[in-house]
């Protein structure tokens, strides 16, 4: 192992031997969940700060873990999502008495996933890396058994996850016939033959299962419903990160090879086109708010595929600012409901909340006005870059169509708001102070809000993204 | 004058309401909440008047201009500054928040007024925005507080007319911003002052305007996009009925003047003809549908979607005339149905109710009541002397001067209007006295008579509004004076 191999892998070291240590300590220790999760929390971070303090360099393994301003932008991206889960979680794990140590280990091994995933620079590895980010992922969803529909949903996800883990692990393997190397910068180079697009194909349906595009979308809203409401915030953002990276990734490689080569715009426009609209209308008959924002997260697929499709030089920077955004709003969102005395509520059952928690209330609208992409929060920002993308590529169009899909999306986000604005009936319950988990999400608006008045920072992170 | 004002900037009528915003979001202020919103609104039209006591740097340039590096890998810059149409409307502005706040006295609570400044930061920001994204920040930014007043504070049918609202402005707004990112995309630049030297083809010119007017008709309303004002009129709360008419309707005023006039003047001049002959049907359309009302505000919904397509009407004329007649009629309906709506309502109080035709005669025990409502209905129809006679008279004659048919039959709305003006004032003062109510207290007065005062020393001297923008007297189409 040389010193190019330790620098590319020791944010995902940070994560493994972290996880690891926290089986260790809550063997030896038998700590309570808080700690537990803290230490969590504190691996996450340290993973991301490994990953900023180490900056880009040479690839390991012979090119096959890159180490770009990608690679490095993302993990930091993923470590700080997966410390914030964490710490959210704190509270949940003691109420819904799940248990700790298993449950922090694993979170951190789907990060551990993520973080390969998004530096993969081989087939395989982008492979192994989406195993270890979405087995965890199947256990966590399968966690809250006692829930009515715990096992179908984890069923459901693990059964299509296996079968499109499959369809890549094939695709995989015609484009290793076609060309005989699983190197991505190397795909590029090979002559596309009918096995090399047989194979780009399958790579792209897996690809598109974990980030949820349409028509590989159904799992999304059972595993978000199913899992405990902290882990869905993860996997909303860290499974939809990974995918999307691998996909920017796959895009680039193969779309810089001379003539003839993958033209990628139309498959993922059309991708885009039936994500926004199948999406966008499934969430207005939603009544269950976690559907709701599971359905939400789909459309955003559906936007950041118009990023991918603009393949210009903007796309990448494009992509990635809206993926950090897209990240500190789901994330937000879904922990708001975390922090609800009944984290899985329909519409109804948010009748009164601004009686109760106000501060909830003005932090969920931050976070939904964010995902309609209303200004002054970043998520206004994030969809004018997208689309000034997109226009570059004469995609108009698209972007007409994914205007046209927030102004809809406008409508069930507002309804969720306007449902916790309205009276509640009978004795207020009372809803439990988690003062860590409350922090975490006032900072994650903070900066949600702050990203869209003083975008630059981010922007120029955003702008060194390419692929 | 110049020096002693030259310390005042556009982005302060941004940040003073913000701050009040703030203020009363956040401190324990109770009842005072009300007065630190009527104080920003005051503050408001005090610094707007003092911006245009000073003279820009250039001729014709910005007021109390400003810049900032904002996004440049976006293209888009934090840029503001006022002209004198946004100008003589953040004037008029200042003065109608700090009386609707005033009105607001029977609602109580911070959240309401946080709200309330907030608005009026929004509406502020529109006025000033230079750069087109920044534009769209503060377009968007007026919705969130204006769909809570409405939410929170309506009547009876709110949750209904607030959807059927955010729906129909929501969509023209994803249209103008589509239309926002293909010409910045294209010219590279966000920046308003910049994009009026980019040279554009006529196709392109029609194209973009029509995606800018889309978000510009819905919030007006111009007809046939009208569909959801009559309900949002009946089911606002006086207050927030007050300010959505009297000047969140001229944000849109502005943006056809500033944008699609002053970015696409070819592409305009192009839709000109469709766009005068909408304009005139609605002006008349709305002025026949007043005369059939039942309800005081369903009347003066129609009354004011009637002037605010004859706003729009001297913004489609093209010539400066036309445009200095449209702001004119801005102002003058901006008063006019501010002193209108407030009127209802203290009437409302005495009645029980906005059905018209059950108390007649109030004339005789509320003398007060039925003189201001006189001169405010007066206004409204355009009798002389009142800035309503001014603003009318300014709009038809540069109708006139350019499409005459459409001048001559936009004119015939003065008759339509004072049928549903004067019918108003009949069934409700005119008449043996049914009951006895009382007058007008001090309070109500106080809210009311600087209104009436405005609308007569400005129907005056309208000069003191028309001149703040440029005049040409004649007929030449601004596409021409460029």
């Amino acid at each position: 192992m040389t010193a190019a191999d330790l620098a590319a892998t020791a944010a995902l070291l940070v994560l493994t031997l972290g996880s690891c240590a926290v089986i260790v300590v809550d063997l030896v220790v038998r700590p309570a969940a808080r700690p537990l999760a803290s230490l969590g929390a504190l691996v996450g971070l340290a993973a991301a700060a490994t990953a900023a303090i180490v900056g880009t360099g040479a690839a390991g393994f012979s090119g096959a873990v890159i180490r770009d301003p990608a690679s490095v932008y993302f993990t930091v991206l993923i470590g700080a999502v997966t410390a914030a889960a964490l710490l959210v979680s704190a509270e949940t794990l003691e109420r819904d008495a799940l248990p700790a140590g298993e449950y922090v280990s694993l979170v951190l091994f789907s990060a551990a996933g993520g973080a390969l995933m998004v530096s993969a620079g081989d087939l395989l590895v982008l492979f192994l890396g989406l195993e270890l980010l979405s087995l965890p992922l199947y256990v966590l969803t399968a966690m809250l058994r006692a829930k009515q529909h715990g096992d179908e949903g984890a069923l459901k996800y693990f059964l299509l996850g296996a079968a499109a883990s499959a369809v890549l692990l094939y695709g995989i393997a015609l484009l290793y016939a076609a060309t005989g190397t699983l190197r991505l910068d190397a795909l590029g180079r090979a002559t596309v033959n009918p096995l090399y697009l047989a194979g780009i194909a399958l790579v792209l349906g897996g690809l598109a299962f974990k980030a949820a595009l349409v028509p590989f979308h159904a799992w999304a809203p059972d595993a978000y419903e199913s899992a405990p409401t902290p882990v869905t915030a993860q996997m909303a953002v860290v499974a939809k990160v990974a995918a999307f990276v691998a996909l920017l990734r796959l895009v680039a490689a193969t779309g810089r090879a001379p003539v003839p080569r993958v033209d990628w715009e139309v498959a993922l426009a059309m991708f885009a086109a039936a994500t926004l609209v199948v999406a966008t209308f499934s969430a207005l008959g939603q009544r269950s708010v976690k559907r709701l924002l599971a359905y939400s997260s789909i459309a955003h697929a559906g936007y950041l595929a118009i990023a991918i499709a603009a393949t210009g030089a903007t796309s990448g920077p494009a992509a990635a600012f809206y993926l950090a955004v897209y990240a500190g709003l789901t994330f937000g969102a879904f922990a708001i409901l975390a922090l609800l005395a009944n984290d899985d509520p329909t519409l109804a059952d948010l009748a009164g909340l601004w009686q109760r928690r106000p501060l909830l209330v003005v932090l969920l609208g931050v976070f939904l006005f964010g995902l309609t992409g209303l200004p002054p929060t970043a998520g206004f920002l994030a969809k004018v870059y997208v689309f000034e993308a997109a226009l570059r590529a004469q995609l108009l169009w698209l972007v007409v169509l994914g205007v046209l899909a927030s102004v809809v999306s406008a409508a069930y986000y507002l309804r969720v708001l306007f449902a916790c604005l309205a009276p509640g009936e009978g004795a207020p319950r009372a809803e439990p102070r988690a003062r860590v988990g409350t922090a975490v999400v006032v900072v994650t608006a903070i900066l949600v809000v702050i990203v869209g008045v003083v975008p630059q920072p981010l922007l120029d992170a955003a702008g060194m993204v390419r692929f | 004058m110049s020096s002693l004002f030259s310390f005042v900037g556009a982005s302060d009528l941004v940040v003073v309401p913000l701050i009040a915003a703030a203020a009363c979001a956040l401190l324990p202020l109770g009842g005072l909440a009300r007065w630190v919103a009527v104080a920003s609104g005051i503050i408001g039209a005090g610094l707007a008047i003092a911006l245009a006591a000073v003279s820009p740097p250039v001729p014709g340039g910005l007021h109390g201009e400003d810049q900032l590096v904002w996004a440049p890998s976006l293209g888009a810059g934090y840029h503001v500054g006022a002209d004198g149409f946004g100008l003589a409307l953040l004037a008029l502005g200042g003065v109608l928040f700090a009386i609707g706040a005033l009105a607001s006295g029977t609602i109580r609570g911070r959240g309401y007024f946080a709200l309330w400044c907030a608005l009026q930061a929004a509406v502020a920001g529109v006025f000033v925005a230079q750069d087109l994204l920044l534009f769209f920040v503060f377009w968007e930014a007026m919705l969130l507080p204006l769909a809570l007043l409405l939410w929170q504070w309506g009547g009876e049918d709110r949750r209904t007319a607030t959807l059927r609202f955010l729906l129909y402005t929501m969509s023209g707004s994803a249209l103008l911003l589509a239309g926002i990112l293909a010409l910045g995309v294209g010219a590279r630049t966000f920046d308003i002052v910049a994009l009026q030297d980019h040279p554009l083809g006529a196709g392109t010119q029609v194209g973009l305007a029509l995606l800018f007017l889309a978000a510009f008709a819905v919030k007006l309303p111009l007809f046939p996009f009208h569909a959801w004002l009559p309900r949002i009129y009946v089911a606002a709360p006086i207050p927030v009925a007050l300010v959505l008419s009297g000047i969140v309707a001229k944000t849109a005023a502005y943006g056809i003047i500033r944008l699609c006039v002053g970015l696409f003047p070819l592409g305009m001049e192009l839709l000109a003809p469709g766009l005068v002959a909408l304009a005139v049907v609605g002006t008349l359309y709305a002025a026949f549908v007043a005369t059939q009302q039942d309800d005081t505000r369903r009347l003066i919904a129609y009354s004011s979607l009637s002037h605010l397509n004859l706003i729009g009407l001297g913004i489609f004329a093209g010539t400066a005339a036309g445009a200095q007649g449209a702001l004119v009629a801005s102002v003058s309906h901006g008063l006019i149905v501010a002193a209108l709506f407030l009127l209802a309502g203290m009437l409302a109080a005495r009645t029980g109710g906005f059905a018209l035709g059950h108390d007649r005669g109030l004339g005789a025990t509320a003398p007060v009541l039925a003189a201001c409502f006189t001169l405010a209905i007066a206004g409204a129809i355009g009798v002389p002397g009142t800035i309503g006679f001014a603003g009318e008279f300014l709009v038809l004659a540069a109708t006139f001067a350019r499409y005459p048919v459409a001048g001559a039959l936009a004119t015939t709305v003065v008759v339509v209007a004072a049928v549903y003006g004067l019918g108003l004032l009949r069934r409700t003062f005119a008449g043996p006295p049914v009951r006895r109510v009382a007058d007008l207290s001090w309070r109500e007065r106080g809210l009311v008579i600087p209104l009436l005062v405005l609308i007569v020393v400005l129907g005056i001297a309208p000069g003191l509004v028309s001149d703040l923008v440029p005049g040409g007297g004649g007929p030449v189409p601004a596409a021409e004076m460029r």
